[in-house]
Order: C-alpha cells, then sequence, then structure tokens
C-alpha cells in the first residue's frame, strides 16, 4: 500500500520512465526512420520531463525574489538546463530529418528493411 | 587573473571559433581556409603544452567560467591525466588535418571543404571541452556537439553508404545521450549537484539514502559511454561508420573519437562516483569482462572482413576495448597501459587509415585480396602499414608493446592470470589479419594489376612522422609512462 501511495504522489517520475522506454523500443525495434527519429523525440522529452519534475516544489512560485515574502521557490535550475537540452534535440532532429531526406532520394523510401532489400538485389 | 589563467577555456574558444570563421574564408580566399585551421590548432596544442607544464609544477587547475564558482558555475578542470588527454587530442588532430588537407580535394565536392573545416574543428573542440570539463550538464552539451559534428564529418561525402552509416551512428548515439541525460537527472534527483568534485562528495553520503538512483545512474552511464564508445555488444554501428567516412573522418573518428568517450566514463568512475559505491557493485567487472569479450570478437569479426578499412573499424573494436581493460583492472599500473594504448593506437589507427586512404586515392583498391604485390608500387606507404600492424599486434620496438605490457603486468599484480592469456590471445588474433596484408604486399611474386597515381610528398610526410612517432614510442616510453604513473597515482 505503501508503495502505491508513493507511486501516486510521484506519478510524473513514473510517466517520465514509461515515456523513455516508450521512445527507446520505437528507436531500437521500427524499422522506419521518421519513426525512429519521433521516438528519439519522445525520449529526449521524457527525460526532460523528469529533470523539470525534480526541480518542482509543491505550491512553489516562479524564483523571482521579492521583498519581505518567504513563499517557496521552484527550482529554476531544471529549467534552464533543459531549456538547453530542447535545444540540442532540435538541432539533433534537424540533422536526422535532413539526413532522411537525403537517403529518400536515393531508395525513395524511408523504410530500413525496404532499403537493405533494395540493397542486396543489387 | 593573467592571460595564461585563461587558457582551459580559451582552448575551446579558439578551435570554436575557427569553425565559424572557415567556410567564410573558405567562400572568400579559398587558399587561405586550411591556414586558419590549422593555426587555430596550433594556437590551441601551444596552450595545452603550457597547461600541461602547469600542472606537472603546481597540480590541478581549476578555471571558472565567467567568475561563477560551483555550484553555480560551470567549472573546467585540469589535472595531469586530463591534460595528457587533451593534449594527444590536440596532437593528433593537427597531424590528421594536414594530411586531410591534401586527401580531401579528391574525396569530397569543392564547395564543401569549407564546412568540412567547420565540423572538423567543432570536433576537435568539442574533445577538448569533454576532456576539460568538470560539470555534467555541461558534459552533456558538449558530448552533442561532439556526435552531430562527427555524424557529419562522415555523411558530408553524401554517398549512399555514408548517409546510411550516419544515419544509425546517430539514432545509436542520441540513445546513448538520453540515457546520459537520464542518468544525470538520476544524479541530480539525489544529491543537487552536477559538478563533479561537490558530486564525489554529497553521493558518499546520500549512496546509503538512494542507492538505487544511484545504482541506476551507474548502469545508465555504462549504456551511455558504452554506445559512443564502441563497447563489444554495443558496437553495432561502429564498422560501418567508420569504414565507409572519407579517409581524414575515419582516422578521426578510430584514432580519437571513441577514445574520449573512454575517458569521459572512466572521469565519472573515478571522480564523480565515490570509491565506496565500486566496492558495492563490481562496475569494474563488468567493463572488464566486456572489454575482453570485445578484444577477442573485435579481432573475429576483423579477420572474415573482405574490405581493407572496414578490417581497420572492426580492429578498432578490439583495441578500444584494451582502453576499457585499463579502467576496468582498477589498478595504476592498468592505467598507466591504458592511457598508454590510448595515446599509441590514436597514432596507429590514424596511420593506418591514412594508408588505407592513399592506397584508395592512389589506386582506386579497397578490397584486401586485390592488395597482392603493392608494396612494389607504394612502397612507403605500405612500410607504414607494416609499421603500424606491428604496433597493432604489439611487436617489440613499436609502442603497442608498452600498453600490452602494462596491462598484463598489473594483471598479474592483481592475480588475474586469465587476462594475460586473453592479451596474448588477441595480440594473436591480430596478427593472423594483419600480417598476411603486409606479406602479401611485399613478397607477391607478381607485379601489382592496378594503374597508380603518384601520391603527394604532403601525404607521405604525415605518414612518415607517425612511422617516427610510433618507433619512438616503443623504445623511449619512460617519460610518458613516468608521467603517467604520477598522473594515476592522483586517482587511487
Amino acid at each position: 500500500m505503501e508503495i502505491l501511495s508513493s507511486i501516486a504522489r510521484n506519478y510524473y517520475y513514473m510517466v517520465a520512465i514509461i515515456l523513455f522506454v516508450i521512445g527507446t523500443f520505437i528507436m531500437l525495434t521500427h524499422a522506419n526512420m521518421i519513426k525512429k527519429v519521433i521516438a528519439m523525440n519522445i525520449m529526449d522529452a521524457s527525460v526532460f520531463l523528469l529533470f523539470v519534475a525534480i526541480g518542482y516544489a509543491y505550491g512553489g512560485e516562479a524564483p523571482i525574489i521579492r521583498e519581505g515574502s518567504d513563499v517557496v521557490y521552484v527550482n529554476p535550475l531544471p529549467g534552464a538546463l533543459i531549456l538547453t537540452g530542447i535545444v540540442v534535440a532540435v538541432s539533433v532532429t534537424a540533422y536526422a530529418l535532413s539526413l532522411i531526406v537525403k537517403i529518400y532520394r536515393y531508395y525513395g523510401t524511408c523504410d530500413y528493411d525496404e532499403i537493405c532489400e533494395i540493397r542486396s538485389q543489387e | 587573473m593573467g592571460f595564461a589563467d585563461h587558457y582551459p577555456a580559451l582552448i575551446v574558444v579558439v578551435l570554436f571559433a575557427a569553425a565559424f570563421l572557415s567556410p567564410l574564408i573558405y567562400r572568400w580566399a579559398e587558399k587561405a581556409a586550411a591556414p586558419v585551421v590549422i593555426t587555430a590548432l596550433m594556437l590551441a596544442l601551444f596552450m595545452s603544452s603550457s597547461l600541461m607544464i602547469t600542472v606537472q609544477q603546481s597540480g590541478p587547475v581549476f578555471y571558472h567560467m565567467g567568475g561563477w564558482p560551483p555550484p553555480w558555475g560551470i567549472e573546467f578542470k585540469v589535472d595531469p591525466m586530463r591534460a595528457f588527454i587533451l593534449l594527444i587530442m590536440i596532437g593528433v588532430s593537427l597531424w590528421i588535418f594536414i594530411y586531410a588537407v591534401r586527401d580531401l580535394e579528391h574525396e569530397l565536392k569543392k564547395e564543401v571543404i569549407g564546412w568540412y573545416y567547420t565540423l572538423y574543428a567543432l570536433l576537435v573542440g568539442s574533445m577538448a571541452g569533454i576532456a576539460l570539463t568538470n560539470d555534467l550538464f555541461n558534459l552533456f552539451v558538449l558530448m552533442e556537439i561532439c556526435a552531430i559534428s562527427a555524424c557529419a564529418i562522415i555523411s558530408i561525402k553524401e554517398d549512399r553508404e555514408c548517409l546510411e552509416a550516419s544515419f544509425k551512428y546517430l539514432i545509436l548515439s542520441a540513445m546513448g545521450t538520453g540515457c546520459f541525460l537520464l542518468g544525470v537527472a538520476m544524479l541530480y534527483m539525489a544529491t543537487g549537484y552536477l559538478n563533479y568534485g561537490l558530486l564525489q562528495l554529497e553521493l558518499a553520503e546520500t549512496l546509503t539514502l538512494y542507492p538505487r538512483n544511484i545504482f541506476a545512474a551507474a548502469a545508465l552511464f555504462i549504456a551511455a559511454f558504452g554506445t559512443k564508445a564502441a563497447l563489444f555488444p554495443l558496437h553495432v554501428w561502429l564498422p560501418d561508420a567508420h569504414a565507409s567516412a572519407p579517409s581524414p573522418s575515419s582516422a578521426m573518428l578510430s584514432g580519437l573519437v571513441i577514445k574520449i568517450y573512454a575517458f569521459a566514463l572512466f572521469l565519472i568512475f573515478y571522480q564523480v562516483f565515490p570509491r565506496e559505491l565500486l566496492d558495492l557493485i563490481p562496475l569494474n567487472e563488468i567493463i572488464l569482462w566486456l572489454a575482453s569479450l570485445g578484444v577477442m570478437f573485435g579481432s573475429v569479426y576483423a579477420m572474415l572482413q573482405t574490405d581493407l578499412k572496414k578490417m581497420l573499424a572492426y580492429s578498432s573494436i578490439g583495441q578500444i576495448g584494451y582502453i576499457f581493460m585499463g579502467i576496468g583492472f582498477d589498478h595504476n599500473l592498468a592505467l598507466v597501459g591504458g592511457f598508454y594504448h590510448i595515446m599509441v593506437h590514436a597514432v596507429t589507427k590514424a596511420l593506418l587509415f591514412m594508408t588505407a586512404g592513399t592506397i584508395i586515392y592512389a589506386t582506386g583498391v579497397r578490397q584486401i585480396k586485390d592488395l597482392a604485390g603493392i608494396g612494389r608500387a607504394l612502397p612507403l606507404t605500405m612500410l607504414a602499414f607494416t609499421i603500424g600492424s606491428a604496433s597493432m599486434i604489439g611487436i617489440p620496438g613499436t609502442g603497442g608493446l608498452i600498453s600490452k605490457w602494462y596491462l598484463a603486468l598489473s594483471a598479474l599484480e592483481i592475480g588475474r592470470p586469465f587476462f594475460v592469456l586473453i592479451i596474448l590471445a588477441s595480440s594473436l588474433l591480430n596478427a593472423i589479419y594483419y600480417m598476411p596484408i603486409v606479406i602479401s604486399a611485399f613478397m607477391h611474386q607478381e607485379d601489382f594489376q592496378f594503374e597508380t597515381k603518384p601520391v603527394p610528398r604532403f601525404m607521405l610526410t604525415t605518414m612518415v612522422v607517425g612511422m617516427v612517432f610510433i618507433v619512438l614510442s616503443g623504445f623511449f616510453s619512460r617519460p610518458v609512462v613516468s608521467m603517467l604513473e604520477q598522473a594515476a597515482n592522483y586517482f587511487f
């Protein structure tokens, strides 16, 4: 029972891990390259979610210091880090998609299995 | 603060600045682009040697970005081991770049060469950053720069194999960084720090409170760096990527890029995780066994190859195993062996890929069976190949012997002679696939049957430099080894 309630309290950690596993699984098993790139984004997003969730405090406010108030602040560092992380993920996605465009021009397909078939016939 | 105090940051800054300038310069003054990058690399080399001297004299140097001390700011750290790796990374990439300037002319389209210089400088800059940084999130950013530029120097050739190989590399390396970032999140959750030194202090205390977090982080780091450094069962991307790339890129990727990740893993094990963790779960043992498997299987796969560059790529999987063995033994002599091997293998594998590149440049031959009798057509190139192979096998008089010697010595010292057998057996396996090429190149009865173009003197000179270095590292290993011994004591 205790485990269930602690899961219920920290459900966002579970969501992050489930998303991570979904992302990794699709990335490694699906043959479609576009799906691989989408899965890569799901995986990155899951880690970003986890990171931001770590920094959150219940009832916390935006970390702007005002004189004479003693409210709880949300940790700003994970947010700042994840902003960088998102930029990195976007650039990797852009590069991966541009590679897919080039591969598509050679083979006329985005499917890895079909590419292998075409190559084995040559 | 004097100017020299800013060297750790300036090394990275100079290289990145060269990266952004080179396509512009290439557009307006084609001839000036390569000298600019060479100047930047030389400046970086000068700064890293001066850092090396400072570190040897007065101990580790810390540099705070923008004057903000940790935990707020990003910290760079230079200790003897990092300075050594930095020196190798920049020195060897300068050497490869000089070769690349001539070789690229025939391998790439003319208009992308300026962009190649950009990617090259970015790659070197990010590797220098990985060697220097003392902050986990900064490491993540630099690893992503390194991964994208490493993929891009493969795909810049734009033929089918290169595009496919670099897509495969990109996806697997994105998986690696995903795992790494998740591991960082786990550590941040448990401690609230990202700085290596602060993490190590804090983790020693939190280990009893949140052991699961920290175990998960350790597992994720092994998966992440294992994928990126091609540790044995995670090596699947390497052969295609390294074999299809333009030869200077192959030399760079096989010689340096996979090693910087092995070094990053080493730093995390010894400077982030507290010693108690290594006693609690057998991280070293896992790495040691995977490395031993890699050493054997890499060589076995290499034997089955018919393409020269593919064979060299598979051989890298075996050789990275020695470096991981050096980390896995958890003994200071093994560290000396492993790090000496980083240096020797960086030069040797780069030299072998250069000879392969020269053979392709001069004759267009890629298949191993067509190389019979090539020693008469390209004597100096094949001499370089012979010396490179000798160092791979570990024949006395080459640097390859020294690293294997220290690895075997430490295996005996900690009482595990089984691993000496593995090192011996893998050396024999190396001999089985390198020696036939050398023998048939020089001893074959008939003449070489393909047309041969003359090789530019520039390319030959760079290969001679590599040969001399390998032989010197075999005979005069003492200064480097004693320096490494001191540096290794720093970790125990």
